[in-house]
């Protein structure tokens, strides 16, 4: 073989696309063919139960064409499925529309709770990005046993809620009402709390990420109208489109909660001022949580600026008379109260 | 008690953990901290403890900012380079002196007047005895230097400094701030800088620290780079510039490592990393005085004392396969002939040569021996005058003599890039694999922080090699 350098890097330059094609993230080919294989009937029959138990829980009905276009599936597989799925008695006809039988709603109830157990899972035990958990909780439901996913359940704490606040299903088939209105249907000036932040379609979902808009927090309704939702939470102003705003779903406060006008992120802090700790948002979740509580980061604490970065990032906070450096979005995860008058 | 008495309490406990809630782990530390903070205000009185926090705030407010805080830091990892490449030069030779020139005759001498067989006496003193002399001759010294001086200014509390400037840097790539360290810990030894990954408790950043590890040129490989620069890249120069010039390339090629500790931190978090839990938090402990007899004493005996017999244990055997190799014949060429012939046209693609490749294989537990091996070889293979003889490493009092060696063995100005490149990019050596393993306990992790770094090696030495062929 007669060598020449120009050959040797067309050779090399080759491979390096025959790899990247076939195992590039997502739409590697190698991927492609593995999700391919994977595509059996009882991923089928289970995406079905589960598109019809969510359309039936939020009180619409789905006939067979529409079934065909929520799914990702070619049309003859899922023919073929819900013909075998209406003789096994998961779903039965009510004129065009498809229903789920108890049976079929059990199943559903089934696969929605291994969903929601993982996500819960990854945010609390992994360091995936938010971005990642529905997908990956979406392909992890196919494959959990019962007894992995009570397992699963008991290590968690038998959590109520996913991280997104979808309540999560007992083994029993048992669901928590997730109460409360969407934000872009509250009146002006209305309090409330935002206890659900829907993860799909992925492109708002990473819109409302984008705007850091954390669950659980206090909020106060500024603006509604047709062109936007303006609301004010933990001493900042957020902007939403309203089919944005569509997505987050906020309880209204009780008589006897009151919103804390004061509260800002610890993010926002500036040099010598002082601050009393108020909580930690519900964003900041297992490990890095439980270490911000060891470190003294609870209510009342008193905390201030220590030192700053030369890039601005980290920030060191006294606290506890100890300097303790966070990095710029996790002090947006702690609430403060600014100014301490009475010392609570 | 009853099997369904133990059900009924699960089920009560289930029960009662529902309605608890999610935020009984806040409440517990509020708790917690509540009740302590109330026993220390009861019965710890504070009196001066505001006026030792000035001093603190004054130095931590000109080594953190904006102007100052990189200068200082810079200059200080500069200084201890330089104290510790410089000072070691002294008793490395020393000792190589010792070790080399009077041990290893004396005991061959020994070995002869008890007559003691061919074979025997080159299996031991000159392939195990030598690998082991060579590597505490090189290694030892620098050890001795950087650790102590390290430790002085962990213990001192200016580290964590670093590691709080650092930060931005490190988060863009996905890392911890305190890789900074660890990775400073690395120019002194790959192994020592594994261990030190321990102050970073974040799970994520942890593994990318330990493999990234490998990217910062350890103290056996300061020497390769300087001595190959000197002859290669020194000679392309006017003389008057040459140890200018030959000094940038190393910085060059320590700076390239750097860039590629970037590279590869940030492509491991965004790919095979990403689900590992990751957390942040960083203490600015107050300044103390360093306790420098027992800085001194704790590192000789935790850090360098524990990674040199690491190394000798790995570095004997390897001196044994070196002398084996060079001295037992299949058919009527040694082992190492074959194996240098059969990997001279992968070492060709590549830029390098067989013997590189050979070296590279054979010198895996110590960096250090990886010119001597290098030299022999050559000797061995060109069959010019020179050397020890078979399976004995040796080194030249001359860089001159060395460089004349090394192209009578066909060597180039490529080769020598190259040769620094791979230098740079290959596996780990057997202690610092070993120190990995340790750390992670992990036979996945240890593998990638093993053949990613070689891959990357490859890569990078044959696209400058046919870039280099094209022009």
């Amino acid at each position: 073989m007669n060598y020449n350098p120009t050959h040797a890097l067309l050779i090399f330059f080759g491979l390096v696309l025959i790899s990247y094609l076939l195992f590039r993230p997502k739409s590697g080919w190698f991927w492609v063919i593995k999700n391919n294989l994977k595509s059996n009937e009882k991923i089928v029959i289970e995406d079905v139960l589960k598109q019809l138990y969510h359309i039936e829980n939020s009180g619409k009905e789905m006939n067979l064409h529409d079934l065909n276009n929520s799914l990702k599936f070619n049309d003859r597989t899922i023919v073929d499925v819900v013909k075998k799925m209406t003789i096994i008695e998961l779903i039965t006809f009510d004129g065009d529309n498809l229903k789920l039988t108890d049976s079929g709603r059990d199943y559903a109830l089934r696969i929605v709770r291994v969903h929601r157990l993982w996500e819960k899972y990854l945010a609390e035990k992994t360091g995936f990005d938010k971005v990642e958990w529905h997908i990956r909780a979406e392909d992890m439901e196919h494959k959990l046993s019962h007894e992995e996913t009570d397992l699963l359940a008991t290590r968690l704490g038998n959590p109520q809620y996913d991280p997104h606040g979808d309540p999560i299903p007992t083994k029993l088939g048992k669901v928590a009402d997730l109460e409360g209105e969407f934000l872009s249907s509250l009146k002006v000036g209305s309090v409330g709390r935002i206890v659900h932040i829907e993860d799909e379609p992925d492109v708002i979902y990473k819109q409302i990420l984008a705007e850091k808009i954390h669950i659980g927090s206090q909020i106060r309704v500024i603006e509604n109208n047709k062109e936007r939702v303006v609301f004010y939470a933990e001493g900042q102003e957020f902007v939403l489109a309203p089919i944005v705003a569509a997505n987050i779903t906020i309880t209204l406060l009780e008589k006897e909660e009151s919103l804390e006008e004061n509260m800002a992120r610890l993010s926002s802090l500036k040099d010598n001022e002082e601050a009393s700790i108020i909580g930690i948002s519900k964003e900041s979740r297992g490990d890095s949580r439980r270490r911000l509580l060891d470190l003294g980061f609870v209510r009342g604490a008193k905390i201030s600026i220590d030192l700053e970065s030369p890039f601005g990032n980290p920030i060191a906070y006294l606290i506890k008379g100890t300097s303790i450096a966070l990095r710029h979005d996790q002090a947006s995860k702690i609430l403060i109260k600014k100014g301490i008058e009475n010392g609570k | 008690m009853n099997k369904d008495e133990i059900e009924n309490l699960i089920t009560l406990s289930s029960d009662l953990r529902w309605k608890i809630g999610d935020d009984f782990h806040d409440s517990l530390a509020e708790g917690i901290y509540a009740d302590a903070s109330e026993i220390s205000s009861a019965s710890v009185s504070k009196d001066n403890k505001k006026k030792k926090f000035r001093l603190d705030a004054k130095i931590d407010r000109i080594v953190t900012s904006k102007t100052w805080g990189f200068p200082i830091m810079f200059l200080v990892l500069a200084l201890i380079l330089w104290i510790t490449i410089i000072g070691a030069n002294y008793p490395s030779a020393m000792l190589a002196d010792v070790l080399l020139d009077v041990v290893h005759p004396f005991l061959k001498g020994l070995a002869a007047s008890i007559g003691m067989p061919w074979w025997l006496d080159g299996f031991l003193i000159d392939g195990i005895y030598l690998a082991v002399a060579w590597v505490i001759a090189v290694m030892l010294p620098p050890m001795a230097i950087f650790f102590p001086l390290f430790t002085l200014l962990e213990d001192f509390g200016y580290l964590p400094r670093v590691a709080f400037n650092m930060d931005y840097l490190f988060k863009k790539s996905g890392a911890h701030g305190k890789q900074a360290l660890t990775m400073s810990m690395g120019f002194g030894c790959n192994a020592a800088g594994v261990v030190a990954t321990r102050i970073i408790d974040s799970p994520r950043e942890r593994l990318i620290a330990i493999i990234t590890n490998n990217f910062s040129l350890c103290n056996g490989r300061w020497p390769t780079q300087i001595l190959i620069a000197t002859i290669f890249i020194g000679a392309v120069v006017p003389s008057s510039l040459s140890t200018v010039a030959s000094m940038s390339a190393v910085i060059g090629i320590a700076i390239l490592g750097i860039f590629f500790m970037f590279l590869t931190s940030w492509a491991l978090t965004k790919t095979v990393l990403k689900g590992e839990v990751s957390t942040f938090n960083l203490e600015l402990p107050p300044y103390r005085p360093p306790r420098v007899l027992k800085t001194i004493y704790t590192s000789l005996i935790d850090r360098t004392l524990i990674v040199l017999w690491r190394a000798i244990v790995f570095a004997a055997p390897a001196g044994a396969v070196i002398w084996l190799i060079s001295n037992i014949y299949i058919g009527n060429e040694s082992i190492a002939a074959w194996t240098i012939d059969s990997l001279d046209s992968f070492g060709f693609l590549l830029g390098l040569n067989g013997v590189i490749l050979l070296a590279y294989i054979v010198a895996i537990p110590a960096n250090e021996i990886v010119i001597p091996t290098i030299l022999m070889l050559t000797v061995l293979v060109t069959g010019v005058t020179g050397g020890e003889g078979a399976g004995i490493m040796f080194e030249l009092d001359s860089v001159n003599a060395t460089g004349d060696l090394l192209r009578s063995g066909g060597w180039t100005l490529l080769t020598a890039v190259n040769l620094m490149l791979f230098s740079l990019l290959h596996n780990p050596c057997s202690t610092t694999i070993y120190t990995i393993y340790k750390e992670t306990n992990s036979l996945k992790w240890t593998t990638v922080a093993t053949v990613l770094p070689v891959i990357m090696g490859f890569v990078v030495t044959f696209l400058v090699a046919q870039i280099w062929r094209l022009f």
